[in-house]
């Protein structure tokens, strides 16, 4: 069993890797805290998560870009990848759930891609629908896995019209679901116009505001 | 003054009459105000030829007939496209990059004339030099866009921008194929089309600093812009639109560094104010800047309020001024808004 000052080595190791985008350590100091019997929930929350909230503050600075911010998440999912099976199930409460999706007519995916990786690291159990959705599939699989939260992405401003009508679509089937979109042409005014609960203006963002909407329906 | 004279008059550092209309990439709109399918924009040459030369005519427009999309490259480089067809599409997207694996840029497969999208555009091209409209004031067109943007379309934008951290040798030397293969490019196409009428084009969706970083631009993608340009000036080409797309203000400080001509024509979206796009290119002719959103999600008044805005912003700048939207005018606009749009600069663009 490895002591307390080892398990905090091992945190600030992955901690580090992430920030500084290796890939390769983060793996390996994964795969050691399993190896010296540490909780992989608390490597994962204090080591991989903490780590991507200092990235996602790097981005906002301005101090790192879209290619670090990349490789941070390749190191992140290289720690994911370890460390996620041995986490135990129930340690962490019931895991919010996200429905993430780029919108029909749009390809642009690497806004969705950055967003979704923030709720992963977040601890959010995240169903990515992928690009170019087909409106339907967003009612469909919010429905499926009675995700809380539904994010939409769209980088062209054709693409953004197809968000007022999902939008309504899916609060027909269940109002209680909170709707956030992202996307350049997106501000939080027209987000507001399409019926939106919510609006990130950047990936890091994202995950405070969809607690901010959650809190806000819980409220109501 | 006829269109053509106002853009005359500014390229000779005259005040035209009033704040000439010049809409960025206005074809997706175009072709629907003519009732045709978005994908004729770009299928169907002779159709979006006419929707363009109408809608131009129709609206008061500067007319410069000339079609692209941000993606090509992907197509011409032997990947596929899918052009757009459904409700919510607006241009061709890339569904499968030429570059598979890394060692596929040793082995580029250059496009040949008939490659991808090139047909249609030459197309659209032999058209346009058939008339000269006296509200158009260049009738060809000539790309330098230098070669980062060309590299993000053919390898795919996450991957390429991470080569520029992890194997940046592979984007150099990527970079430096594409920019060589450009330039050769435009010693072809200067032969064909000399310099009577023709506008040179340069810009950069991928440089803005919603992805990377003003080091990185630097690194990156001014060296071939520059390249580019200087090539165009020594050809004999007096100046270049460039389109500066998205948020480029970190950036600024480099693009200021490029000579777009004497004077250019320098883009901006609404994320650069028109006194920080003066402040950097107070010689060049200022081109932007309305936030295209607001041309398609607006009221007409909300429109003609925003345009008001910004051509009273413009119209005093140093080096000149034209309106536009930020980046291309929204394909599904409503009429009324672009009438709104058009009677604003109409009504506040003109000079005493």
């Amino acid at each position: 069993m490895a002591t307390e000052e080892r398990k905090q080595e091992l945190i600030k190791g992955l901690y580090d890797s992430v920030v500084n985008m290796d890939e390769d350590t983060a793996r390996e100091l994964s795969q050691a805290v399993l190896d010296e019997g540490i909780d992989a929930y608390e490597a994962v929350t204090q080591g991989l998560t903490v780590a991507m909230d200092r990235v996602g503050e790097l981005y906002a600075n301005f101090e790192y870009f879209v290619p670090q911010l990349l490789l941070c998440a390749d190191a992140l999912y290289a720690g994911l990848q370890v460390l996620r099976p041995h986490v135990r199930l129930g340690e962490r409460g019931a895991a919010r759930q996200i429905v993430i999706g780029t919108v029909e007519g749009d390809i642009h995916d690497i806004g969705k891609n950055l967003v979704k990786i923030m709720f992963e690291a977040a601890g959010w159990i995240v169903h990515d629908l992928g690009r170019d959705v087909q409106l339907q599939r967003f009612v469909e699989e919010q429905k499926r896995t009675q995700s809380e939260v539904v994010a939409l992405s769209a980088l062209m401003t054709t693409s953004m019209m197809a968000m007022p009508r999902v939008i309504e679509m899916i609060k027909a089937e269940n109002p209680a679901v909170a709707i956030m979109v992202g996307g350049a042409p997106l501000s939080r005014d027209i987000a507001r116009s399409y019926g939106a609960d919510g609006y990130a203006d950047n990936a890091g963002e994202a995950v405070r505001e969809a607690v901010r909407m959650l809190d806000e329906l819980k409220n109501k | 003054m006829t269109d053509r004279e106002r853009i005359e008059a500014l390229l000779s550092r005259r005040k035209p009459d009033r704040v000439p209309i010049w809409p960025f990439a206005p074809q997706g709109f175009a072709v629907i105000y003519n009732n045709l399918s978005l994908a004729e924009a770009y299928t169907n040459p002779e159709a979006c030829y006419q929707a363009l030369r109408k809608t131009c005519r129709d609206f008061g427009w500067v007319f410069f007939p000339t079609v692209g999309y941000a993606a090509m490259g992907a197509w011409e480089f032997g990947g596929e496209v899918r052009m757009p067809s459904g409700e919510y599409d607006q241009a061709p997207m890339v569904t499968r990059c030429p570059v598979a694996k890394d060692e596929d840029i040793y082995n580029l497969k250059w496009p040949g004339p008939d490659s991808g999208f090139y047909p249609t555009a030459r197309k659209l091209g032999e058209l346009a030099r058939q008339e000269r409209l006296d509200n158009e004031p260049f009738n060809a067109a000539l790309g330098a866009g230098g070669g980062f943007s060309l590299a993000c379309n053919i390898v795919g934008l996450d991957r390429f921008l991470k080569w520029l951290i992890k194997k940046p040798d592979l984007a150099h030397y990527l970079i430096r194929e594409l920019s060589d293969w450009s330039l050769a490019g435009l010693d072809k196409q200067s032969e064909k089309l000399g310099t009577d009428g023709v506008l040179c084009l340069s810009g950069g969706a991928t440089s803005s600093n919603y992805l990377i970083s003003p080091q990185q631009f630097a690194e990156f993608v001014l060296p071939s812009l520059k390249e580019g340009q200087e090539k165009l000036r020594a050809l004999g080409y007096k100046t270049t639109y460039t389109h500066i797309c998205g948020e480029h203000n970190a950036n600024l400080p480099y693009w200021s560094q490029i000579d777009f001509g004497d004077p250019g024509i320098i883009g901006v979206g609404h994320e650069i104010k028109l006194e920080t796009a003066a402040r950097y290119f107070p010689d060049d002719i200022i081109l932007g800047n309305l936030e295209p959103a607001i041309v398609q999600t607006g009221t007409p008044d909300e429109v003609y309020e925003a345009t008001r805005k910004v051509v009273e912003e413009g119209k005093e700048l140093p080096g000149g001024f034209i309106f536009s939207p930020g980046c291309d005018l929204p394909p599904r606009s409503p009429v009324e808004n672009v009438r709104a749009m058009t009677k604003a600069v109409n009504d506040f663009g003109r000079y005493a």
